[in-house]
């Protein structure tokens, strides 16, 4: 019988319920105490729902659902994901066909295309993305913000003048 | 191709974007779209933060199609720009308001016709489309977001990932190659712009 070792006192829980992504990916960052973080790997395929208790990162493909209404779910940038979601905050870098539920905020980047319906409290979407579904936000939490949007970015202008600046007239009305 | 000036984007020929600009129109086509129970609005792109915030927040949600940037891959991989049209895959009947913003400025006749033809059927009886046009050009625009902010403000927001051919038509030219809808109102600004807010026939 083995002997098993003394257990070293700086040992976070998360170092003892290691997942096998987190064995066979080299470079995953080490999971902050009570806030760990799975990554699957850009060369792993998974098909099947996952329910997880830690943030969770898709750099390969996964066919299934994903069910992680407290914590963060990510498309990183090479991931592709076909099924619905479920989490806290969701953000996307890669290729997601599905619905999703966030409770929180839901990030779509350039890089990322995304196919499906988004039910959330807020989101950003980076020009360049590609978008197709239907985006449907909580409005409540988000009636001051409608009275004062965010000025659009200055960058590559031209003569545009900014929000401050009066606007032009109409014309004429035909 | 008919009634529409073809201007192939250069970067050299790039020079200034249009001045910000109250939208009378997108005011009208708002609040049309409010007095409807429920009223399902389409946004043909290209996708924007702000557009969909003020869409979301003023209509209960949103329904976008980035049709800017399918018509972008189309062309950069030398398809026939048709293919984009696939995309359009709603059901008939499915929208209160399509919000085209200028798309029909990259399009030729032939692909406006067709556009038409696919809003008019996505539309419900008497539902709203919306169409922006640049008046015609000594030289090719920056292809810019429409960034709606507050009271209707309209912003432009250069988008560098895109490249997209311009074609401006005259009104009637516009008008004519959409059969199926009924002008209800249009605005022509001192930026260039013009707006047109038209209306589903039976």
């Amino acid at each position: 019988m083995l002997k098993r070792g003394k257990k070293d006192e700086n040992d976070s829980p998360s170092d003892t319920s290691m997942t096998m992504s987190e064995r066979i990916t080299p470079s995953t960052p080490k999971p902050s105490a009570g806030q760990g973080k799975t990554i699957i790997g850009e060369n792993i395929a998974i098909e099947g729902s996952i329910r997880g208790e830690e943030n969770l990162v898709i750099e390969g493909a996964l066919k299934g659902n994903i069910e992680m209404e407290k914590h963060n779910f990510t498309v990183g940038s090479r991931g592709r994901v076909d099924g619905e979601i479920r989490a806290q905050n969701v953000s996307i870098s890669g290729e997601l066909k599905g619905n999703i539920t966030a409770l929180g905020k839901v990030e779509i980047t350039k890089d990322a295309d995304f196919y499906g319906e988004i039910k959330a409290k807020s989101i950003s979407v980076e020009d360049g993305a590609y978008f197709k579904g239907m985006i449907e936000l909580d409005r409540e939490p988000h009636r001051k913000s409608s009275e004062g949007t965010k000025p659009a970015s200055p960058s590559g202008l031209g003569s545009i003048k900014g929000p401050t600046s009066k606007p032009v007239d109409a014309k004429k009305e035909t | 191709m008919t009634n529409a000036v073809l201007h192939q984007q250069k970067d050299s020929e790039i020079e200034s974007s249009p001045v910000s600009y109250n939208s009378e129109i997108l005011e009208l086509f708002i609040k049309s779209l409010q007095r409807q129970r429920d009223p399902q609005i389409l946004d043909v792109g290209p996708v924007c933060e702000e557009n969909i915030m003020f869409f979301a927040q003023q209509l209960k949600r949103i329904y976008v199609c980035d049709m800017f940037l399918r018509l972008d891959r189309e062309l950069r991989a030398d398809r026939d720009p048709a293919k984009v049209w696939v995309h359009l895959d709603y059901a008939p009947s499915t929208f209160d308001g399509i919000q085209l913003w200028d798309f029909c400025d990259h399009l030729d006749d032939t692909q406006v016709k067709r556009l038409g033809g696919l809003c008019h059927t996505m539309l419900k009886p008497e539902a709203f489309l919306m169409i922006t046009a640049f008046e015609e050009q000594t030289h090719a625009l920056p292809l810019n977001a429409f960034v709606t902010q507050i009271n209707y403000q309209i912003n432009f927001r250069h988008q560098p990932h895109l490249k997209l051919p311009w074609l401006c038509r005259h009104n009637r030219a516009l008008m004519s190659i959409l059969p199926g809808f009924n002008h209800i109102k249009s605005f022509q600004y001192r930026n260039g712009l013009r707006e047109f807010l038209f209306k589903k026939s039976q």
